[in-house]
């Protein structure tokens, strides 16, 4: 039997995806030019670090009610503006979803809108609400809620829209309604992923509600910025670790009810 | 079975009694191919009537074209006495109401009871209140219960249909259609998921309920001995249109061969 020859390891790239790759290479080298990535800046900058990291430690521990009453402020601007997000997200969804909705007009401009909401970061958002209703936890919990939309809204379409048609096809034929169709057969099979996507956005927000207080909208950020705008580096310290704890207890907390609800 | 009750019959002889579904020239094509090419058929009241036909000859499409799941491209539809082709909206699904629709695929929300998917059959009359069992009043609850015991379910009436068997879902199936208090049932291949003696039970059971209570059926089978055992009139859909048609028990078996040739 003659032996077989082994095809090529690589194969030859063609002249249009040699140039892609050479191009692609300049692009990733002038980004480090671009974004003035110095070495020498960074090791001038190395010992200012470690004295930070120095009078870090410890952290301070006098504040503690302060700290842990700011850190409530965020948990609750995470629920409630998670909350108002799912709960303003269902008709969203529902008005993106081809199978329930077959206006294309009302269908493209909720997409529009859920992508209007998930392409503005909530920082920016959190801006606009600070201007719109003051400065505080308000402006937080709607700059999370609009968030919440952006990604809620997406991923309800999604999961009303890849359940099973057979069930939808069997209520239509029996004389339901849309309406019935969405609440007899669409919401059932599709729940358990929403309230996934649901508690996946609850983490998100309480991560993204830490870093709203930056810009005034309330919680733990402003804590930390007031911190380390005096350059109390101990108490920015002490709220660091607190937002360590509260956003690993609320992923831990959320992913185990996830189990709980796919599995 | 009282499956031979046409036996004497010459060939289409129709009943007394008016037609419950009358089709002329119907015709539904999807892009270039003309899947039924002028199709004519009249079912008269309480006739139970076998549609047969290789893979492809358009028997769900027909089925499905009858309430406007499939819109037909010309042709007139009769159903209980309604233009089913002029029927929108609110119209429409009365009619639907009116009449069963059995799947080949149960077709059942997974995840909720069998009870709930039950009260479902009832949602074109009770509105929201038969979303879920839960939501549903007494009365329709019982009806509910009434119909799952017709098929021999009651004892699992909260299982999720998920957790049924594929005979036990079907009879759930049968048991949504009852709920709707139907005067017609369309039934598509309605045990082609299943092993040949659940089939036959199946079978029997939804000939036998739509007996009991005066109830038209159409049903599209690839199985004969369930056309001439259950049916009183075989229908044979080729080349778009009806090639055949007599009573179940003059159907004889190269006839019959010559549809699938
Ligand atoms: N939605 C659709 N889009 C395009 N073509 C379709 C569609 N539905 C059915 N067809 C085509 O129409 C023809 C008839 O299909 P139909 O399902 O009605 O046949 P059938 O007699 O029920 O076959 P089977 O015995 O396999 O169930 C087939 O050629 C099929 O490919
Ligand atoms: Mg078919």
């Amino acid at each position: 039997m003659p032996e077989r020859t082994a095809p090529p390891r690589l194969e030859r790239p063609s002249p249009l995806s040699f140039a892609l790759l050479v191009g692609a290479a300049a692009l990733v080298l002038s980004s480090f030019q671009g974004a003035g990535f110095s070495l020498a800046e960074l090791w001038a900058g190395l010992p200012q670090m470690a004295r930070i990291l120095g009078e870090m430690l410890p952290p301070a521990h006098d504040r503690w009610d302060r700290v842990l009453a700011s850190l409530l402020e965020t948990f609750h601007m995470a629920l409630a503006g998670t909350l108002l997000g799912v709960l303003f997200s269902l008709p969203l969804a529902v008005l993106a979803c081809r199978a329930l909705n077959p206006s294309w007009p009302l269908r493209a401009a909720a997409r529009a809108l859920i992508a209007l909401f998930r392409t503005v970061p909530d920082l920016v958002w959190a801006l606009i609400f600070v201007v719109a209703v003051g400065l505080g936890p308000f402006a937080g919990t709607l700059a999370l809620m609009v968030d919440t939309m952006g990604y809620a809204a997406r991923f309800f379409a999604e999961a009303m829209e890849e359940q099973d048609k057979g069930p939808q096809e069997a209520l239509a034929a029996a004389g339901a309604p849309r309406s019935g169709l969405l609440m007899a057969a669409v919401l059932p099979a599709a729940l358990p992923s929403m309230v996934a996507t649901s508690l996946f956005c609850l983490e998100k927000a309480t991560r993204g509600g830490v870093v709203l207080g930056l810009v005034g909208a309330g919680g733990m950020g402003m804590e930390l910025k007031v911190a380390m705008d005096l350059f109390n580096y101990a108490e920015a310290a002490a709220s660091i670790l607190a937002i360590l704890l509260l956003v690993v207890a609320v992923e831990q907390a959320s992913a185990a009810l996830r189990r709980r609800i796919i599995g | 079975m009282s499956a031979t009750l046409t036996l004497a019959a010459p060939l289409a002889a129709p009943p007394p009694g008016p037609d419950d579904l009358r089709i002329e020239g119907l015709v539904k094509r999807f892009g270039a191919t003309e899947v039924l090419r002028g199709v004519r058929l009249r079912v008269p009241r309480g006739q139970l009537c076998a549609l047969i036909g290789a893979n492809g000859a358009g028997k769900s499409t027909l089925l499905r074209c009858l309430l406007r799941l499939v819109e037909p491209d010309a042709g007139a539809i009769e159903v209980l006495g309604e233009d089913a082709r002029r029927l929108r909206g609110r119209a429409l699904r009365r009619l639907r109401a009116r009449v069963g629709f059995v799947f080949q695929r149960h077709n059942l929300v997974p995840r909720l009871s069998a009870l709930s998917n039950v009260t479902h059959g009832a949602i074109a009359r009770a509105g929201a209140l038969a979303w879920h069992q839960a939501l549903a009043p007494r009365a329709l609850r019982a009806e509910a219960m009434r119909c799952l015991e017709e098929v021999g379910l009651a004892p699992l009436a909260l299982r999720r249909a998920e957790a049924l068997s594929g005979g036990q879902s079907q009879r759930v199936a049968i048991a949504r259609a009852l709920m709707q208090r139907p005067e017609m049932i369309l039934a598509d291949e309605p045990v082609a998921s299943l092993d040949p003696a659940a089939g036959r039970e199946v079978m029997g059971l939804l000939a036998g309920l739509a007996r009991q209570r005066g109830i038209t059926v159409l049903f599209s089978t690839h199985h004969m001995e369930h056309a001439t055992a259950f049916a009183d009139r075989i229908v044979a859909l080729r080349g778009g249109a009806v090639a055949f048609d007599c009573p179940a028990a003059a159907a004889s078996p190269a006839a019959l061969e010559r549809v699938f040739a």
